[in-house]
């Protein structure tokens, strides 16, 4: 059966009746009503008939599900189609291809870009082909991402949460404490200089870690009042923690280097760097890139505020969303909650390195510790386990994120050329995002 | 105006019909982009629906609005100020040294000429983004050789520094652009005519004033040529700072005014303000081109004259030229 999109009905219509038809055809669940509506032309697929659906994606060791998936679901094939991930290209390209008219299925979407697909209605409110049902297989707050008013876009794949990666041996030779605190970490970092080397980076081009922190902080960036988006980025929270940065920058305890490049690859390898405030996922990137420092590594909660709180933060993860061009949204949809929650599926994306899973069973926590030998045989994602708990839920995302990510790396560079403190960035950015929310035709006020 | 006869009518329709391959290509692959650049570029986007998700959208007049809010927007316009120092600086440096290999090669006693013009045009046949990424890994300090090298005497240079960065990409640039401009600068050498020279050796002109006052004149045509098309290169500079962004702090989002345009498109998400940015983009290079075109004293060829003129007056006029 399907629907003519330019027939009379409104989209709430359209959806509820695309719904129906999917729950006939397809998965037997229960539909719900819905406020939004996909804008292609959706069908059900007949029994029996074969088709095929595209879905971008970076995450590496991906594809071994997709595989599975195809060799168990002939009908629904699931074409796999890697997307460069560097500098956001990815967004670019999925952009550019709703703009055309012809974007993929489906396609990976972190957190924090998932408002920006609203915008374009790029995204299809999966609450009509009864979502819901599965939102308690889920962590909460990771399911919440994708929750704008009574929509549902997206299933929550994995997160990132946050922690604090030191090279033990080098800690140990020159005698520094395991930093608990940030004023630790402030101590451990000229410590570690004056040995010769730097304790990390502060890369004024990450927007996503630089989030993190201010999350961690208890920051509020994005909030909804009714109708209006807020922006908090200058907020008090904020500011403590561009003010601590700004003084480990000035007091050149910290490089300005960008993170996770050639250079900074290098400086990890020799030891020239030794820790790097991370997130889950960083285990493989670690283990990849710096494979002779094995057994010299160690994961350790991030530091804190306030000694013996536990407030932690999320960099990263991100979720599976079906776009709203899709012709076939139920089998779409089918797709996206297998892949996220079947067990098999899930061992092979850990093992890939994807993160930490936002499905809450089916899994041992001590399967995330795939690199356990690269880290001296700690247990390491207990760390994060423990950080994951830790997250401050009500964090939200709002629209634009990318945009104010450049806002604040160029801020940032700007900052560190002689332009002014970091707390003059956070000013000039919360400016300039309202402006650009402003720009999109949003409402949308100071918070 | 007097009507055309029968042979000119006919001459100009089997014009046309071989012009049309040319003009359907010309308006499908230029004309009718342009044309959706400048109408994207006076439009924008409203929404509706609660926090602006979900509802309808659509595209509304916006007038010169995208304009005003791209010549506002400081990163943008020192996007532009910043191409001009570059190529101000680089576009004399590359074309004086394409010039000095193009005598060089074409001298009477130049040897193995073929193998030097090959291997000094081989780095325009790498793409521009290969070429940057090589560059990069020779410019990012703790791997680079040439960093190595500069430290074990004592100097210690950061190529990707905010100061630095800017001549990193002229040396690309450089390196890229200069076989290419030699190569044009030789074909133009190869169409002098040898009798010039026989008539210069025997009034006694010795190689260096043969290049200097036969050759570097007779070559004006062509020096103008890559000029211009060097600095609408220089305008649209992308590739280079697009591939050292990841590896540097030093370059911002608008670095240049292309780089800027693409971030509006895909990072912001502002196709509108884009595409605005793109169309002044054009029209600085056009300025520009022109600009410098009459300054140097030769003006394109007119398309006015070719549509006044009937083919067979036009050629007459060119004769007499």
């Amino acid at each position: 059966m399907s629907i003519d999109p330019r027939d009379d009905l409104g989209p709430g219509r359209r959806g509820l009746l695309g719904g129906a038809a999917a729950v006939a055809a397809g998965l037997g669940l229960a539909g719900c009503g819905s406020d939004g509506g996909g804008e292609g032309e959706h069908k059900a697929r007949r029994k029996g008939q074969k088709i095929t659906l595209t879905f971008w994606s970076w995450v590496p060791g991906i594809d071994k599900s997709v595989d599975l998936w195809n060799r168990e679901n002939p009908e629904v094939r699931i074409n796999l189609e890697k997307v460069s991930a560097v500098n956001g290209a990815q967004y670019a390209k999925m952009h550019a291809s709703i703009k055309a008219g012809n974007p993929p299925d489906l396609g990976q979407i972190e957190y924090p870009v998932v408002p920006s697909f609203l915008l374009d209605n790029g995204l299809l409110d999966l609450t009509a082909y009864g979502v819901e049902r599965h939102r308690g297989s889920f962590v909460g707050w990771q399911w919440q991402q994708s929750v704008f008013g009574k929509g549902v876009y997206a299933i929550p794949q994995a997160s990132g949460p946050m922690g604090l990666f030191i090279r033990r041996d080098l800690f140990d030779e020159w005698g520094i404490d395991t930093p608990r605190t940030w004023d630790d970490y402030e101590a451990a970092a000229k410590a570690v200089r004056k040995r010769g080397s730097w304790i990390e980076t502060f890369s004024t081009t990450n927007g996503n870690r630089f989030a993190g922190l201010a999350w961690q902080a208890g920051a509020r960036w994005f909030g909804t009042a009714g109708d209006t988006w807020t922006v908090g980025i200058d907020d008090e929270p904020t500011r403590k923690v561009a003010d601590f940065w700004d003084a480990l920058v000035r007091q050149k305890l910290v490089k300005t280097i960008p993170d996770r490049q050639n250079a900074w690859y290098k400086d990890i390898q020799t030891g020239r760097m030794a820790a790097w405030l991370g997130a889950s996922w960083g285990d493989a990137l670690l283990a990849g890139n710096a494979p002779k420092t094995a057994g010299k590594w160690r994961v350790v909660p991030m530091p804190q505020w306030r000694k013996g709180e536990a407030a932690y933060a999320n960099w990263g993860g991100s979720t599976t969303a079906v776009f709203s061009a899709t012709r076939y949204p139920a089998d779409a949809l089918a797709f996206a909650l297998w892949l996220n929650t079947d067990p098999r599926s899930v061992k092979l994306l850990i093992d890939g390195g994807y993160g930490f899973p936002s499905v809450k069973s089916g899994f041992d926590l001590a399967d995330l510790d795939v690199r356990k030998d690269f880290f001296g045989g700690q247990a390491y994602s207990e760390v994060f386990a423990e950080a994951g708990r830790g997250v401050d839920t009500s964090w939200q995302w709002g629209p634009a994120v990318d945009a104010l990510y450049q806002r604040l790396g160029d801020a940032f560079t700007a900052a560190l050329d002689g332009g002014g403190s970091f707390r003059s960035v956070l000013r000039k950015v919360q400016g300039q995002t309202i402006q650009d929310l402003k720009d999109k035709g949003l409402k949308v006020a100071a918070a | 105006m007097r009507r055309p006869t029968r042979t000119e009518a006919r001459a100009a329709r089997t014009a046309a019909l071989f012009l049309l391959p040319f003009l359907a290509l010309f308006a499908l692959c230029f004309l009718a982009p342009l044309g959706y650049a400048i109408q994207q570029s006076l439009l924008r986007v409203e929404r509706t629906g609660p926090l602006g998700l979900g509802g309808e959208t659509r595209e509304v007049w916006a007038g010169f609005a995208n304009y005003s809010h791209a010549l506002h927007d400081d990163g943008f316009t020192a996007g532009f100020a910043r191409v001009l120092l570059f190529g101000a600086v680089q576009i004399p440096v590359m074309i004086a040294f394409a010039t000095g290999l193009a005598l060089l090669l074409d001298a009477a006693s130049a040897r193995w000429v073929g193998f030097f013009r090959t291997a000094f045009f081989l780095p325009y046949g790498v793409p521009g983004v290969i070429a940057s990424i090589l560059w990069g890994f020779l410019y990012v300090p703790g791997i680079s050789p040439l960093h190595e090298m500069a430290h074990s005497v004592g100097w210690d240079i950061d190529f990707l520094s905010r100061d630095a960065v800017l001549w990193s990409i002229a040396n690309i640039v450089t390196w890229q652009f200069t076989g290419y401009n030699m190569l044009v600068l030789i074909a133009q050498l190869k169409a002098v005519p040898t009798e010039l020279y026989e008539a210069a050796r025997i009034d006694g002109a010795n190689a260096w004033q043969v290049a200097r006052y036969v050759k570097l004149p007779l070559i004006r045509p062509a020096l103008v040529l890559t000029t211009v098309f060097s600095l609408i290169g220089t305008l649209q500079l992308f590739a280079e700072p697009m591939v050292l962004r990841p590896l540097t702090n030093s370059i911002d989002s608008g670095y240049t005014p292309n780089l800027h345009a693409y971030n509006q498109a895909f990072t912001s998400d502002n196709q509108h303000i884009a595409a605005a940015e793109a169309v002044l983009l054009a029209l600085v290079a056009c300025v520009l081109s022109f600009g410098f075109l009459r300054l140097v004293g030769q003006r394109p060829r007119r398309p006015k004259a070719a549509r006044r003129g009937t083919p067979v007056r036009r050629r007459a006029r060119g004769g007499a030229r």
